[in-house]
């Protein structure tokens, strides 16, 4: 794993319910019957109750059988580190990223900070429209500078730049210089924005009077006839004079309207509304299309030569001119190309490069080419639970804040668990100090202690059950025990409350954790020790040998060594790390003013509602060492 | 006159420790406390030049000329260390005796910027109003054009141009800087020609840029003398 030992994660349950399941999330509102809290719940008695409860208990007692195993590939993708959890508080779960959906709070410019409304977005290109640019050559931020001041005139007027501190690109590398310093986008956008004013019109136009001279074009072949008759009628669109050459995006605009207009025409029935808007899927197309392929290879007496008798289907054409779109490729463009790619003054370092490219407008083949870029703009996201659609997190809106107004997560509600090694031998009862065993190379086969701690966050108090497997999935066994099983964290209550309220319970705890602290010798049935809102237990790990080393045979596997020699040569990556999966059983008695505003009213000393919780955490403690 | 010590008569290091170079250094150069000088051979620095603290001058292997009015910022390192076997046998390895590699003369030409934790090793020849950024390393022998820029981090094993900029990390990406006004952009000549409106008016040549930072680190190196000279009198 990537991460340095010891290390815990947390498995979240949506792996086991892919499906948002309703017996779950009604299985942990709250268990019917009431519990004493002063009597710690043993595990039979919640099972019961599980199983009174529900019809599903079954099902989930059948889960909870199941040991997770962090070495299924599967479980990959559900432990997660305790800190990148959420907490659904309707459905009282665990949400990982993959069971939340995300939606977009806002829109803003990362570098001015101001918030662009969801309707500009689209329209400005996902880019900020106001000052912010980035450079063209290097993506560094470009700022607004002016010339005249700098060369000496005192006043702030005159052409204003934008300049690149960090590779001194300036706009002055295209020649481009702008009036004021404020609205830069609009200024650069007018200046390349190239929308003809009338050029619509007239592609409209001429489309209409090819129609109107001969409607039905029944074959492809009347088409270029008709294009040769038109190029008599009328200059070549090159050298027509009312057609320049477009930009990009004209060009583009203009054969969008030029196919829409075609597909409109040429479609077959009026009253067909697929074709209307893109007509390829209707069956009016279909036909046309096969009657194009009939007619063409004057096979159309095979397929029936009842459709020749109808009136030929019109046929789409292509743009003709330059006002439709039509761009004919320059005569000696690539060779013009190569020859600027030679020339001296070019060189490598006056082609842009793909990265510089990829942004730009895809005529830009030089530097000298590019115009700097608006800066892309970033999202606030807000996070909803995917089964109840309950608001996890919510960022303000502002794109100045950092604060959320909602943030659900989960350590908020789960205690947080830390794994570290207990630093005496154990195999002397002696509370000689030893060294902490080094965990990226834990001896097989000699038990070693870990201490366990888990700290509340909750304002209540928690009773927590672990459990583990007496043997670690897998082919290394190792053998864990969890010397206090049952034991509860204090409420994260007020630290000044505490102190205030007197002396006597505190002290009490204090002292006894001193004591438990000093005395240093794993018991079982004790915690280790004891704080306000955190408890540390021990875990005794006898870490197993791995296949094929020199401990093998010596003790623990009985297994057949045959077998584990063939597995060495297979041997799977990782197989020496330690991790040893928990399942954590809490439960606590909550209010239930969250849950039931109308109930809370009636009572309020009784109104405490029993919630349990339960989930599978992993504790990677360290690799084992091949030999002894 | 903002002289913060002269380091020529600040004789701090003692016979034992390493040579100290001999340094001339014109009289309106500022010189920090702790700059450090090592080696047989002079170090020569012109008017009006900024040297930051804990900046070093290794001269082992040839001397070092800073031209005017130039700033070298604080622990740059000019020139190299001798390998630490000959510097234990012979404080002076290549004066006497013994057949010395060729000297190569450390050159900086007028108006030159060195960043911070810049290493430029010996032999090279910077020219004038270049700059050299913060951790930028520059390997023997290479020679950096005028108004040349080597951005921060950035290795130079080969020639720089005049008026090219190394960007990038590792050896770079270079673009050359414009020093001529330029064409219009050809979208921007595209737009105008096909919404037939008038050209926008040319824009200045590239240099005023390039004259307006000179220009700044003038000023800067004049705020700098000012404000040694005010705290010395303090």
């Amino acid at each position: 794993m990537s991460r340095p030992f010891p290390y815990t994660f947390i498995s979240c349950p949506c792996a086991d319910t892919p499906v948002p399941d309703p017996a779950r999330k009604r299985r942990s509102r709250e268990s019917p019957q009431k519990q004493s809290p002063q009597k710690p719940a043993p595990r039979p008695s919640t099972s019961e109750g599980e199983k009174k409860g529900l019809a599903a208990g079954q099902q989930e007692d059948e889960d909870d059988e199941q040991t997770f195993d962090p070495r299924s590939p599967r479980s990959d993708f559900s432990l997660y580190p305790p800190e990148q959890l959420l907490y659904c508080e309707e459905c009282h779960q665990i949400k990982c990223s993959r069971c939340i959906t995300e939606e977009i709070v806002s829109w803003y410019c990362p570098s001015c900070l101001f918030e662009t409304p969801s309707s500009m977005v689209r329209s400005d290109g996902n880019r900020c429209g106001r000052n912010c640019f980035n450079c063209p050559v290097c993506t560094a931020p470009l700022a607004v500078s002016t010339i005249e001041n700098a060369t000496g005139n005192g006043t702030q007027q005159g052409p204003w730049v934008l300049s690149c501190g960090y590779c001194l690109w300036t706009t002055l590398d295209i020649g481009i210089k702008f009036d004021k310093p404020t609205n830069i986008r609009s200024q650069l956008q007018k200046m390349t924005d190239a929308t003809p004013p009338a050029a619509f019109d007239r592609s409209r136009q001429a489309s209409r009077t090819l129609e109107s001279l001969k409607h039905p074009l029944s074959s492809a072949a009347s088409v270029e006839e008709h294009a040769r008759d038109r190029d008599v009628d009328q200059p070549t669109p090159k050298e027509d004079p009312a057609a320049p050459p477009m930009s990009t995006d004209a060009r583009f605009a203009a054969l969008k309207n030029f196919y829409r207009a075609q597909i409109a025409e040429t479609s077959n029935s009026p009253n067909d509304h697929l074709s209307s808007d893109f007509g390829f899927s209707s069956p009016g197309a279909l036909n046309r299309l096969m009657s194009l392929y009939t007619s063409s290879s004057r096979l159309g007496g095979l397929y029936g030569g009842s459709k020749k008798a109808k009136s030929k289907p019109p046929v789409m054409r292509e743009a003709l001119t330059a006002s439709e779109g039509l761009c004919i490729a320059p005569k000696n463009g690539e060779a013009d190309i190569i020859a600027r790619l030679a020339s001296p003054e070019c060189g490598w370092e006056g082609v842009a490069s793909l990265e510089q490219r990829a942004a730009q407008s895809p005529d830009a083949r030089f530097v000298e080419d590019l115009l700097p870029l608006p800066v892309l703009l970033r999202t606030k996201r807000a996070k909803r639970c995917k089964s109840c659609k309950h608001i996890l997190v919510k960022p303000e809106t502002k794109p100045q804040s950092t604060r959320f107004r909602i943030r659900l997560i989960a350590l908020s509600y789960i205690p947080l668990p830390t794994l570290c090694p207990l630093a005496f031998s154990s195999s002397s009862s002696l509370p000689t100090m030893a060294p902490t065993p080094d965990l990226d190379s834990l001896v097989p086969l000699r038990p070693i202690h870990v201490l366990l701690t888990l700290k509340n966050h909750m304002f209540d108090p928690v009773r927590i059950t672990l459990a583990t497997p007496p043997v670690t999935p897998g082919r290394v066994a190792t053998k864990v025990t969890v010397l206090s099983p049952q034991f509860e964290i204090g409420a994260n209550s007020d630290v000044w409350d505490e102190a205030l309220q007197g002396a006597s319970a505190p002290l009490s705890s204090d002292s006894k954790s001193a004591g438990l602290g000093q005395r240093g010798v794993p018991e079982a049935g004790k915690v280790w020790d004891k704080g306000r809102n955190w408890t540390t237990v021990v875990l005794e790990v006898v870490p197993g040998t791995l296949p094929g080393s020199s401990a093998e045979g010596g003790d623990g596997n009985p297994e057949t060594t045959d077998e584990d020699v063939v597995a060495v040569a297979a041997s799977k990556k990782d197989e020496d790390v330690l991790e040893i999966p928990v399942f954590v059983h809490m439960d606590w008695d909550a209010d239930a003013q969250l849950d039931q505003q109308n109930l809370g009213k009636s009572s309020r000393a009784d109104d405490k509602v029993t919630r349990e919780l339960a989930y599978w955490m992993v504790l990677g403690v360290g690799r084992i060492q091949a030999s002894l | 006159m903002a002289t913060l010590k002269p380091p020529t008569n600040t004789h701090r290091s003692s016979s034992s420790g390493p040579p100290k170079a001999p340094v001339k250094v014109d009289s309106t150069a500022t010189i920090a406390d702790n700059v450090v000088f090592q080696g047989p051979y002079p170090v020569t620095i012109g008017a009006g030049t900024v040297i930051h603290p804990r900046a070093k001058f290794y001269t082992y292997e040839g001397p070092i000329i800073v031209g005017d009015g130039c700033i070298i910022s604080e622990k740059a390192v000019i020139g190299s260390q001798p390998p630490p076997s000959s510097r234990s046998s012979s404080p002076l390895p290549t004066r006497d005796g013994e057949p010395t590699p060729k000297e190569s003369t450390t050159r900086i030409s007028y108006f030159v910027t060195i960043g911070p934790s810049s290493t430029i090793e010996p032999g090279v020849h910077i020219h004038s109003s270049a700059t050299i950024e913060a951790l930028a390393t520059i390997r023997r022998g290479v020679d950096i054009g005028s108004h040349a820029k080597v951005c921060s981090s950035c290795e130079i094993t080969g020639r720089v141009q005049e008026w090219f900029v190394v960007w990038g990390s590792g050896p770079g990406m270079r673009r050359k800087r414009t020093r001529g006004a330029k064409p219009l952009s050809p979208a921007v000549l595209d737009a105008a020609r096909i919404a037939q409106t008038p050209l926008p008016a040319p824009a200045p040549a590239g240099k005023v840029i390039e004259d307006a930072r000179l220009m700044v680190l003038q000023k800067e190196r004049e705020i700098l003398g000012r404000m040694l000279v005010s705290v010395k009198k303090k």
